[in-house]
């Protein structure tokens, strides 16, 4: 590490990342629900979601003051701030004598990286999930959830990554880490931009050679191009059955891609609807956020899973432009319907907080009629609908916008 | 002029005496009967000995004479109204050592549920603290447990069972026999058409019957007519609902039709099973209309009845309906809803579909599947905003618009029935107004009497 640190400036580092750990959690702890998004600080999260959604949201201008830190201090994050990597550092302590045996390792976190950005700019970043705040909040929002297998999945990425620093000292901000090799990347970039700058790598970096900066850019192109040819390739592939998202996901094709598992969504829902897909859908949504309808609904005056998705993959609506995504329309199954079989049953329609259901009777046929152009697919006549134990109404994933 | 004793007047003194003695023995053997048996006494009345009061037209007007009404009886509650509701108010009232007296237009107990041929009693359960739990208990409950000392009498009822579909034949028989033992007074073929009014308190109502218009002297009144006829007729603030009405009918034979022809011909249903082997009970829903309006009342009992016979003929001629007969159309048509009491609680939909609890909870409601959680009912649904000397229960209770649908259901109706009977019998222990009813010692009342306060 550098190694003109005097002891001085190793005290106000240690406060810095104690401080930055302890912000970190304060955003993310379970107890309470604060608005702002911890992975919305990351730059990596903030350049990767505005190319991918082609938008430049608030929230995506809270990571800039770290993107411009990383064009003047190498690893700056790392060093202060990163609350993975200085948990990984306390962990690294009670193993002092641990052998560096990746060194000869290839930079895995670079091509995360470029894979990552050449993603983004078709619509899908790979490998956003790799950002070291999505992971650390992604642990804290499990939390949140009862203790299930999805929650339990949900929140292993940080042991996971703990672990693995643990038995591979410093692999994980070396050779893993996107966020750790984005900023390598932006001093290097810095200095093809003024060659004459002193090189000053701030970690165990391997120290450019005379033609390095040529290789490196025609390297990165490379890794970019095959990102783009992934993410075309990975948008293509997954398809599968669509899900029900939060109101006002990305496009399914996207969505996956742009999520970065921080699990934020999952955390502020106060109905707690939202949950992390466990890969019954596929690989590439593993995590992802599905609602489910079980227990409760989209609740018609809460708009908070937008207001805090740190990348864009849920678009950030204002109340009354939330109430018109829909999530997917409700469809009645009449073969088990109380209702269409002669009980008085009016759950579904009693539920409805957007008057989307009526009943339709002509005599002895009686129905709940769905009134399509103003169902939001909030679930709420699901939950209500008394039928065991697949209900007899259910919502359907396909996600539009209602009419004003 | 001189009085002498013909013989003509002897001997109609003589038969006269010799008359007498027959005739109270007549009585007295009457009385020692009906203790044995405990039916309540009820005072004979001289019908052909009442003064007459027709009425006339004065002025092109058709006016009502002043006259004074004969008082029927007077007692410490009075229940109008047999359905579930009334039935349950007037067994806790009796029970709980009041006077008691209910009034039932028709000729049994059970309104819409035996009458009208709603046989199942949906929402007797919900799931309380991850269990579920029947919340209609009390004398509701114990009616519910003595079906099943009989064979075809209760379906679906049981430890993991709920919502019971009960015969209604059996239900009749049984809400007769809790009242006698209550030792309620009943009065049925009467029907109470006004209050009496003693200041801002109901004192009692005026009633119609064979026997003409009498009235009934009472310390409390629970209306239970579902239709909130007292309450509206002693002025209480009150809002009027429209609500579908439909009429329930019977089908017989329906073992030996052929279901899957008939499902193909578009027979979704054959209707909801019953105790009865063979018999299901079928339900219209029938247009949103309103059920105070006698013509509307009149004209959908027409049309239904013609619905329903021309689709059960219709079946019959369907392959594999062939079997199919129409057992009975019920007697009682089906109004959902009418009044709603302007209580001094309002319960909505909304609460009831949050966790919440009430320091005034009387009766819990249940949950469709009995899986959702149980919604608590206070009194204040039962107390009017002002006026005095009366409760409602049943599907007429304070609630919005929402909840209608689950207020008027047989188990709210037979929770807050016997919520309303014990806070009567405890106004008139303690000689205190409705409203001023001890908390405490309602809760105490109900839940000795068996009742789910959650």
């Amino acid at each position: 590490m550098t190694t003109g640190e005097n002891g001085r400036h190793k005290r106000l580092r240690l406060a810095a990342r104690w401080l930055a750990l302890a912000a970190g959690a304060a955003l993310v702890l379970p107890w309470w629900t604060v608005r702002v998004p911890l992975a919305s600080f990351s730059p990596f999260v903030a350049l990767c979601s505005a190319l991918a959604t082609h938008a430049v949201g608030l929230i995506v201008l809270l990571g800039v003051p770290a993107f411009v830190l990383a064009l003047m201090m190498p690893r700056w994050f790392c060093r202060f701030a990163c609350p993975v990597g200085f948990m990984q550092e306390l962990l690294g302590g009670l193993r002092p004598h641990a052998k560096t045996r990746w060194l000869r390792w290839p930079f895995f976190g670079r091509w995360f990286l470029l894979l990552t950005l050449g993603g983004a700019l078709v619509g899908y970043p790979i490998f956003l999930w790799l950002d070291p705040l999505a992971i650390f909040s992604g642990f804290f929002s499990a939390w949140r959830q009862p203790l299930t297998i999805a929650s339990v999945c949900a929140g292993l990425a940080l042991p996971v990554a703990l672990l693995f620093d643990f038995l591979l000292p410093k692999a994980w901000c070396m050779r893993v880490c996107p966020l750790g090799a984005m900023q390598e990347l932006m001093v290097v970039s810095r200095r093809l931009i003024r060659p004459r700058m002193r090189c000053e790598t701030g970690g165990g970096g391997a120290e450019p050679h005379p033609h390095h900066s040529m290789i490196l850019a025609r390297r990165s192109f490379l890794a970019a191009c095959i990102g783009v040819t992934g993410a075309v390739a990975a948008r293509k592939v997954r398809g599968g059955p669509p899900l029900l998202r939060p109101p006002g996901a990305l496009d399914e094709e996207r969505f996956t891609g742009v999520c970065v598992r921080c699990g934020d969504c999952t955390r502020v829902c106060p109905t707690r609807i939202l949950k992390p897909d466990l890969g019954e859908h596929g690989l590439a949504g593993l995590l992802a956020p599905v609602a489910k309808f079980d227990d409760g609904y989209c609740k018609e005056d809460c708009n908070r899973c937008g207001q805090v998705c740190p990348s864009g993959a849920i678009e950030r609506l204002p109340l009354a432009e939330k109430r018109r995504r829909v999530i997917g329309p409700a469809k009645v199954d009449l073969e088990t319907c109380l209702l269409a079989n002669g009980q008085d049953c009016t759950a579904c329609i009693r539920a409805c907080p957007y008057e989307a259901l009526k009943v339709l009777s002509d005599g002895f046929d009686t129905r709940p009629e769905l009134i399509l152009a103003r169902c939001t697919g909030c679930g709420a006549c699901e939950t209500a609908c008394p039928v065991r134990p697949h209900r007899a109404i259910r919502v359907v994933p396909k996600p539009g916008v209602l009419p004003a | 002029m001189k009085h002498t004793m013909t013989r003509r007047d002897l001997l109609k003194l003589f038969s006269a005496a010799g008359l007498g003695p027959v005739l109270a023995s007549r009585v007295v053997a009457d009385e020692s009967e009906h203790k044995t048996k405990k039916i309540p006494e009820i005072q004979p009345i001289p019908v052909e000995n009442l003064p007459r009061y027709p009425a006339f037209i004065r002025d092109g007007k058709v006016i009502q004479p002043e006259r004074p009404l004969a008082v029927f009886q007077e007692t410490d509650v009075l229940v109008v109204g047999g359905g579930a509701a009334g039935w349950a108010a007037a067994v806790s009232a009796a029970r709980a050592g009041a006077k008691t007296m209910i009034v039932e237009r028709y000729g049994c107990f059970g309104g819409l549920w035996t009458g009208g041929i709603v046989l199942v009693v949906i929402s007797t359960h919900a799931t309380e603290n991850g269990q579920m739990t029947q919340v209609v208990r009390g004398v509701g409950g114990e009616l519910l447990d003595r079906h099943a000392k009989f064979d075809h009498a209760i379906v679906n009822r049981g430890e993991t069972k709920f919502n019971p579909t009960t015969d209604p034949e059996a239900t009749m028989f049984l809400m007769d026999e809790m009242i006698r033992e209550s030792g309620a007074k009943t009065l049925f073929h009467c029907w109470a058409t006004d209050v009496i009014m003693d200041g801002g308190a109901v004192r009692g109502v005026v009633f119609e019957s064979k026997a003409g218009r009498q009235a009934i002297l009472a310390k409390v009144v629970v209306d239970t007519t579902g239709d909130g006829d007292i309450f509206a007729a002693a002025g209480a603030e009150h809002e009027q609902r429209l609500h579908a009405i439909g009429l329930v009918h019977r089908l017989g034979n329906v073992d030996r039709a052929d279901h899957a022809k008939l499902k193909a011909a578009g027979y979704k249903s054959l209707g909801a099973i019953e105790p009865q082997p063979s018999v299901r009970w079928v339900n219209l829903r029938g247009p949103s209309s309103n059920g105070l309006d006698i013509n509307v009342l009149t004209r959908l009992q027409f049309e239904h009845r013609r619905a329903i016979w021309e689709r059960v003929q219709k079946m019959s001629k369907t392959p594999g309906g062939e079997p199919l007969f129409l057992l009975q159309t019920a007697p009682q048509i089906g109004v959902r809803t009418t009044r709603l009491l302007a209580g001094t609680h309002q319960l909505t939909y909304k609460e009831s579909r949050e966790p919440r609890k009430f320091p005034d909870v009387v009766a819990v409601g249940g949950a469709q599947n009995g899986k959702h959680a149980g919604w608590p009912i206070p009194y204040g649904v039962l107390l009017p905003k002002k006026l005095d000397g009366l409760l409602t229960a049943g599907r007429s209770f304070c609630m919005d618009d929402k909840l209608v649908e689950d207020g008027r259901l047989i188990g709210s109706c037979l929770t807050t029935g016997h919520a309303a009977g014990a806070a009567a019998a405890v106004a008139v222990k303690d000689g205190c107004r409705l409203r001023d009813v001890s908390i405490p010692k309602l809760q105490k009342l109900l839940r000795e009497q068996g009742a789910y306060l959650g």
